[in-house]
């Protein structure tokens, strides 16, 4: 008598199989293969849907309101101008433009103009262009501690506490090299988090300081930040639709 | 979650949206968060994580809204980046490790970031059996991997279709079966020892 896989027997108690009526006939001969059938089912039954937690919609709508910014629509392209006698002198006109642009580009790049900043939130513009990669382990840090912050329940512990206070001499190092480089969206955000670190690196620890730090400085809201520039730097995570 | 076409209110919404309102996108929120929430809930585990997570999502699906193409619905859009978000900050979380969100424990913790959940209504003896149920469910999921948990939780708690879990986690329908099963049979050992009639 030939059994049925362990997957087999899972996709047929998840209703995938293709092969339902074979499985269901075989299992009414077959005691053993019964047995583990009964088993994926009960394993089924134990994991089966827990009640979720309903959110509170008006209080995440205040949170994320704070931090949409103005949108403007895609303008779509159209290339109808193209069937126009004088277009194909301008297109070539541009092209060599271009390739003039490029060359300079290079240098203009690295006298460090400003980026383009689009995305807006509470604090100031975030930017949504590549940035240097050796700030990725400090943002990296910077959302741990913010976490920990926005997660603790008392008072922060000492190595918290000593961390807040190394990665505030860090953060002045990387807001003025944000400055320099004309980053202006990402050196408001890191000194909005200097801020959060000085106050933790100065005020005493008592079992209400963290809370207050979460209510006074918006932790919530500069995790966010924080985890927005990371995300920039992350060229894997992009959704597709 | 579903492969509706979007109706009036949210096409005017989105369009509302994209012409400078940005309240208008409490329409879609409206309308959304909780299931994207109880996706979210189901990736990650827990209540924290998951709001945060739909935070995130919803945070990018507006910035990415101008290149929204309306060839499919809202939902199914809002539901791929949340799934993707979720499961990101899974990864994050494990790669985290000073980071503990609270888990549900038979005893709470403060040291150990372990709550108790209290059923007023059952007694001791009850209270006593669901707590050690919910201990065992909730360390069997944690020997998942993100992405068996995520395609596991959806088709079986969420029934959504398998088509729809491949395409929100860009993977091929019959990957997307595969984790499941994988996350059933180490699901179903991780309970032998305990279940007795298991095996």
């Amino acid at each position: 008598m030939k059994h049925f896989s362990e997957e087999e027997l899972i996709a047929y108690q998840l209703h995938e199989s293709q092969n339902e009526s074979a499985i269901s006939k075989h299992l009414e001969s077959c005691s053993e293969c019964a047995d583990l059938s009964e088993s994926i089912a009960e394993t089924l039954r134990v994991f089966s849907a827990d009640p979720v937690p309903q959110p509170d919609l008006e209080h995440n709508w205040q949170r994320l309101r704070g931090n949409l910014g103005v949108l403007t629509p895609q303008r779509s392209r159209s290339f109808d101008f193209l069937r126009r006698s004088w277009a194909w002198p301008s297109v070539g006109l541009a092209m060599a433009a271009l390739i003039l642009l490029t060359v300079f580009g290079v240098q203009i790049h690295r006298t460090g103009e400003t980026k383009r900043n689009i995305a807006v939130n509470g604090h100031g513009p975030l930017t949504t262009e590549p940035r240097d990669p050796a700030i990725a382990n400090h943002l990296d840090a910077a959302e741990r501690l913010l976490t920990e912050v926005n997660h603790s329940s008392g008072a922060l512990d000492d190595t918290t506490r000593e961390q807040a206070h190394s990665l505030l001499l860090q953060n002045a190092v990387y807001v003025r090299s944000a400055r320099e480089s004309g980053d202006l969206a990402q050196a408001a955000v890191l000194e909005n988090f200097g801020r959060v670190l000085t106050t933790l690196d100065n005020e005493p620890p008592t079992q209400h300081s963290a809370w207050r730090l979460r209510l006074e400085m918006n932790t919530s809201g500069l995790l966010l930040d924080i985890r927005i520039l990371r995300q920039n730097d992350d060229h894997s995570q992009g959704v597709s639709q | 979650m579903s492969n509706r076409r979007m109706d009036k209110a949210e096409t005017e919404a989105i369009r509302d949206v994209l012409a400078g309102d940005r309240d208008a996108y409490r329409v879609l929120m409206d309308r959304h968060f909780c299931s994207v929430t109880r996706v979210a809930f189901r990736i990650t585990g827990n209540e924290a994580d998951a709001e945060e997570a739909a935070q995130e999502a919803f945070l990018r699906a507006y910035n990415k809204l101008p290149s929204f193409r309306r060839d499919s619905a809202f939902s199914t859009w809002i539901m791929r980046i949340t799934m993707n978000t979720a499961i990101n900050l899974v990864e994050r979380r494990k790669r985290d490790l000073s980071y503990h969100a609270p888990r549900i424990a038979d005893e709470p913790s403060i040291a150990e970031h372990t709550v108790l959940v209290a059923d007023r209504q059952a007694g001791p003896e009850a209270s006593l059996l669901n707590r050690e149920a919910v201990s065992l469910r909730q360390a069997a999921m944690a020997e998942l991997t993100p992405m068996e948990r995520t395609a596991f939780t959806l088709r079986h708690m969420e029934d959504v279709p398998m088509a729809e879990i491949a395409a929100a986690l860009n993977i091929t329908s019959n990957s997307a079966k595969q984790a499941v099963f994988r996350a059933v049979s180490k699901l179903r050992r991780s309970l032998t020892p305990i279940a007795g009639g298991l095996r």
